[in-house]
């Protein structure tokens, strides 16, 4: 926990954003991934969330999002 | 520095629960300081670009560094003055969409934090105001070098402050906003549940409300019967990476912008209603117009607004206008009717003048009440005095002196027994009200007030005055 944390982010949220957060992961990779080229491929404007490689291709400990 | 009595600086009894610094007033001017203990992450947010990013974009309150030595307290590793706002409002006092544009402001500054590498160690929904139209947050000590392998800190809050009343209001009624002033922390997840129609276990909620408050159960179960030593989670494997906070965020974001609050059509013919003809409209409108230019100021209190007729005449150049209404559909319907030009200049909030905002939080000093914010330049009240004395049963002096401490100067208009108004009013019901008429008004007023100016409506039974406020 960061040291000047003063909130108490209770213990069962920090499990479940964890749990949430690891099932979400997929279909939004999906969207950007697939929706990005789909505009693509209509030739439509970029949409804002569409991926760039760097945020899909996470550094995190958990690359099995995928 | 010689710290007199005058310039010691006084610190705001609001900021006492972040140790990373604090509010203070000094001659009259508002400060921020910057402890020690935070120093690092505000370098972060400064040095990173985020600061500049979050105050150009208009969603950051800007904030100029001054002088160190303007601190009351020794210690502090840097004071900034930020821009101070002319109107202080509570959430519990925002209607629906006011606290869902309130939220979405708060995901997009967690977005673009994440962006640098940053988060919000705080999502509370005190740390976002309407200025000038627009929700903008205030708190610029939220933000702290995000570890993206550890869940955000601030889910929960940004939750319980956020979606959950969102979520009632949208699904049950706009009236559950008013539970904030309950839970000065946010509505409990585990009441928000309980209350919530079982239809909103399918889709977005489900994970954060439905399924986040069976978590926050099982975790409080579990540390009574000591299944978890303390640092259990921490010490877990490092759940979370960026893609995943932008997932979590999105998701949230989804949640926000799923909810709608629809108002049924006996809301929009309700608003409209009058009793009075076309000519007493336009005498009146001509009047009130006349009254306010004699009255000066610029902030203007619009007692029992309704959906602000009035509000929007009285907002002008210079003029600031807050529409106070107690039903929350009404204020909600006057937010909505507003242009993005009116909205820099009126500001629709929930207010019950028979049971106003009171001041809450420790001690009574976190939050103001709403006479603790005022008085305002001007006090409007139209069509309002009925309501009080004879819907509610408050005799004229107590209404006489209410107005005394809500507005330096007051515009009020006197709607006799005679009137189908008021008639209405007493229908259902015994007339007691023998005090009730123009001259026993007259009297209540002048025991606070100089009469400036005292006008009858053309062609109906009611009667505008302009007061000052006697000097104490």
């Amino acid at each position: 926990m960061p040291p000047i944390a003063y909130i108490d982010p209770g213990s069962g949220s920090l499990l479940l954003q964890a749990l949430i957060a690891a099932l979400l992961a997929v279909p939004f990779i999906f969207r950007r991934t697939i929706g990005g080229f789909w505009h693509r491929l209509r030739g439509d404007a970029e949409p804002e969330e569409s991926a760039s490689a760097e945020v899909v291709s996470s550094d995190g400990p958990n690359t099995s999002d995928h | 520095m010689t710290p007199g009595e005058a310039s010691s600086g006084v610190v705001d009894p609001a900021s006492f629960r972040d140790p990373g610094g604090y509010i203070f007033r000094r001659d009259g001017v508002l400060y921020r300081a910057i402890q020690p203990v935070a120093a690092a992450d505000w370098s972060a947010f400064e040095d990173r670009g985020l600061a500049a990013e979050l105050v150009g974009a208009g969603l950051l309150v800007g904030y100029a560094p001054v002088s160190v030595d303007l601190a009351p307290r020794p210690g502090a590793a840097l004071v900034i003055r930020p821009r101070e706002l002319p109107i202080i409002s509570y959430p519990y006092e925002w209607a629906f969409s006011q606290l869902r544009e309130a939220a979405l402001l708060t995901l997009e500054v967690q977005r673009r934090a994440l962006s640098a590498g940053m988060w919000l160690r705080d999502a509370s929904a005190y740390n976002v105001q309407v200025d000038a139209g627009r929700p903008i947050l205030i708190d610029s000590l939220s933000f702290e070098v995000a570890d993206l392998s550890a869940p955000w800190p601030a889910y929960r809050q940004f939750c319980k402050h956020f979606l959950a009343p969102l979520a009632l209001m949208a699904h049950r009624d706009p009236r559950c906003g008013l539970m904030l002033r309950d839970f000065i922390d946010g509505l409990p997840l585990d009441l928000t549940t309980a209350l919530l129609p079982g239809r909103t276990r399918i889709g977005g909620l489900l994970p954060h409300l439905h399924l986040h408050a069976g978590a926050d159960r099982r975790a409080q179960r579990a540390e009574i019967q000591g299944a978890s030593e303390p640092g259990a989670t921490q010490s877990r494997a490092r759940p979370m990476n960026r893609t995943r906070h932008e997932a979590l965020l999105d998701s949230l974001r989804r949640a926000v912008e799923g909810l709608n609050l629809e108002l049924g059509s006996h809301w929009l013919s309700y608003t409209r209603q009058t009793s009075y003809t076309e000519a007493a409209a336009a005498s009146k409108r001509e009047i009130v117009e006349r009254m306010l230019a004699q009255a000066g100021g610029t902030l203007i209190w619009d007692l029992g607004a309704n959906v602000g007729t009035y509000s929007d005449i009285a907002a002008g150049p210079g003029r600031q206008v807050i529409a106070f209404d107690q039903d929350p559909a009404v204020v909600e319907l006057h937010w909505r009717s507003l242009s993005p030009e009116q909205r820099a200049s009126v500001l629709p909030l929930v207010n019950d003048l028979t049971n106003p905002s009171p001041a809450l939080g420790w001690a009574h000093t976190e939050r103001r009440s709403m006479l603790q914010r005022g008085p305002a330049d001007v006090a409007m009240a139209l069509a309002l005095v009925h309501h009080l004395a004879i819907g509610n049963n408050v005799p004229l002096p107590q209404v006489a002196e209410l107005l005394a401490h809500a507005g330096r100067r007051v515009v009020v208009e006197f709607v006799p027994k005679e009137d189908p108004m008021v008639q209405q009013l007493l229908a259902g019901r015994r007339d007691i009200f023998d005090a009730y008429s123009l001259d026993a008004f007259r009297t209540a007023l002048d025991e606070w007030f100089v009469t400036m100016d005292e006008a009858p409506v053309t062609d109906s039974l009611r009667t505008l005055f302009l007061l000052e406020r006697r000097p104490d």
